[in-house]
């Protein structure tokens, strides 16, 4: 098949976006380290181990599958459990994905109160992903620095199980935990910004497990939003302004509450770009965040259990939705796009676009 | 011999203590229901079993949550700990026996956790691989305890795929064993297509699931 010729380079569509203004065409997000690692040939290992081969992929398979390489990010987050002190496991198996977590850090009430705050440049995978990102600078793209919610992160250091069980019956644990999450999450982003300029860095944010799939609405007001407000007010303060967030799961009891911050003068900067899950409908996504560009949300499973078919025929859907966003629309996974997806699976957000997705 | 109104008001107490997260109170009127001579068991499958159902009702309709699932389930073994080693050996009888896991490759655990609660609180009998499990450990755990359901979760796209594996191993041993899935990115459309006999989209689902699988089996062996 002929695709269409684009008239606007991946630079020129982002940036239509952020100005409110029609792009040519609706850009595709791949969401896709774990994918372009394989491929190209490389393991989820190197993923984690070897920044210029994570790049490079990045770079070609974007090339490859015509999607945005700008504000793509390294999966996988930059801060963690890591940083404070859980021992880690690389994915050494066939079937994992992703650097996981096999002892936490916290594991009694003692280990919280006497927890200490990791060096903001050498804890965990800093090193190797501030080298990540001085190749997107070189490059001369912006700088993408990824990490979870303060709350997500506090969650993290203890494992989630412990978390749940302390929100209800020791709320102050969890708070020391959150408040440790979002103190670290800044002085790391001092150090990105000392590095490149605030105006070159992107934050990423995602917040599986203020899933409603884990904790009720009523937790994710009362704990995780205050933080997500002190955060905001304080990466503007360091100039910090442009955000994305995965709002990833099942959040659909959280839209309310995250819409009524967003709107509210301490909320993100607008426009930003919300990515979320398939389990969020695009147009509920569009009604709260109208001042927002929405990206999603094909179901990840789709594209790795499902045939060609049924990829092209979800990208649709989410394209005949998407499309009518007035804040401005990407087509991506609702999530990270399953690495050993066939790769032909995987261009069908390509081809779908390419009959779809055009603005005129 | 306590009185109908009393055992009544004891099981009932002791359902509201699973409900209300109050594991204090469900050891207590566990103690209680040893102490007055009450039937073991009925304070078991009225009590504590019925409001562990209760409790997968209130977390399937969104009202619970994780945390507050959790602590219900605390409250559950703070009453099954002291009370299953009084229950009678003629009611000891389980309701089937369930291996449960998460597959290789996989750390997340949380969803197996519940589903192990709910079975156990159903009177199954569980045998926990715990996450990260090798492939063949399940059809060797299945062939050791003769287990009539083998139960596999996974969250990850990378380790959904070892899923139709486990179940051709499982298979290979034995037909006539049931497999039931779940996990984050499966659906009732991607088990099927991998060979299991069952899905459940979350842990409130998985008991009712399963006990209906197990049914059918009972009626095919027959």
């Amino acid at each position: 098949m002929e695709l269409r010729q684009d008239r606007m380079t991946h630079k020129e569509r982002l940036q239509a976006l952020l100005n409110y203004q029609k792009p040519d065409r609706v850009p595709i997000f791949g969401m896709a380290s774990t994918f372009y690692m394989i491929n190209c040939g490389h393991t989820l290992t190197e993923l984690q181990t070897d920044p210029q081969k994570a790049f490079n992929a990045m770079q070609w398979s974007c090339e490859q599958y015509n999607w945005q390489p700008l504000w793509e990010h390294l999966a996988h987050t930059v801060l963690g459990s890591w940083d404070f002190g859980a021992k880690m496991k690389m994915p050494d198996s066939p079937y994992a994905m992703t650097i996981a977590v096999e002892t936490n850090a916290v594991q009694t009430e003692d280990d919280v109160w006497n927890l200490r705050m990791p060096d903001s440049k050498t804890a965990g995978a800093i090193p190797k992903r501030i080298e990540f990102c001085r190749l997107q600078d070189k490059a001369g793209w912006p700088v993408v620095f990824f990490s979870r919610s303060p709350f997500n992160m506090g969650a993290d250091i203890c494992g989630v199980q412990q978390f749940a069980r302390w929100l209800v019956r020791k709320p102050q644990l969890c708070d020391q935990l959150i408040r440790m999450a979002l103190e670290h999450s800044l002085n790391v982003l001092q150090y990105w910004v000392d590095t490149f300029g605030a105006e070159k860095v992107v934050y990423m944010m995602s917040s599986p497990s203020e899933a409603n799939q884990i904790f009720s609405p009523k937790h994710v007001q009362k704990y995780a939003l205050p933080y997500h407000r002190e955060f905001h007010q304080r990466m503007r303060a360091m100039g910090v302004n442009k955000f994305m967030f995965h709002i990833c799961g099942e959040q659909n009891l959280n839209l309310p509450y995250l819409a009524e911050f967003a709107s509210s003068a301490d909320g993100w900067s607008h426009p930003s770009i919300l990515s979320f899950g398939h389990e969020v409908d695009l147009e509920d996504a569009a009604k709260y965040f109208p001042d927002d560009i929405i990206m999603g949300n094909v179901e990840p499973a789709i594209f790795q259990a499902g045939t060609s078919q049924q990829a092209y025929e979800h990208c649709r859907m989410c394209l005949e939705k998407g499309r009518k966003i007035r804040g401005g629309f990407i087509l991506a996974p609702g999530c990270a796009l399953p690495p050993k997806s066939p790769p032909y699976n995987a261009w069908m957000m390509t081809k779908a676009v390419n009959d779809f997705g055009w603005y005129e | 011999m306590p009185s109908e109104e009393r055992t009544q008001e004891l099981i009932k107490g002791l359902y509201d203590a699973v409900v209300d997260m109050d594991e204090e109170a469900a050891a207590d009127l566990s103690r209680t229901i040893l102490r007055e001579g009450i039937d073991v068991y009925q304070a078991v499958v009225n009590g504590l079993t019925a409001a562990m159902e209760k409790v997968g009702e209130l977390y399937t309709s969104q009202e619970y949550f994780v945390p507050e699932l959790l602590l219900c389930s605390d409250a559950l073994y703070a009453g099954l700990d002291i009370l299953r080693p009084h229950i009678k050996a003629d009611e000891t009888e389980t309701k089937g026996q369930i291996v449960i896991g998460v597959v290789e490759g996989d750390i997340h655990d949380i969803g197996k956790n519940l589903v192990k609660i709910m079975f156990d609180a159903a009177g199954w009998t569980v045998h926990d691989l715990g996450k990260d499990v090798k492939l063949e450990r399940f059809a060797e755990e299945q062939q050791r305890t003769k287990a009539d359901i083998v139960a596999l979760s996974a969250l990850m796209t990378t380790s959904m795929v070892a899923i139709p594996k486990v179940i051709q191993m499982v298979k290979a041993q034995d037909p006539n064993i049931a497999v039931i899935v779940g996990g984050a990115p499966l659906t009732r459309e991607i088990a099927r297509s991998y060979g299991a006999d069952g899905y459940a989209d979350n842990a409130g689902e998985a008991v009712a699931e399963t006990t209906n699988m197990l049914n059918q089996l009972k009626k095919s062996a027959s």
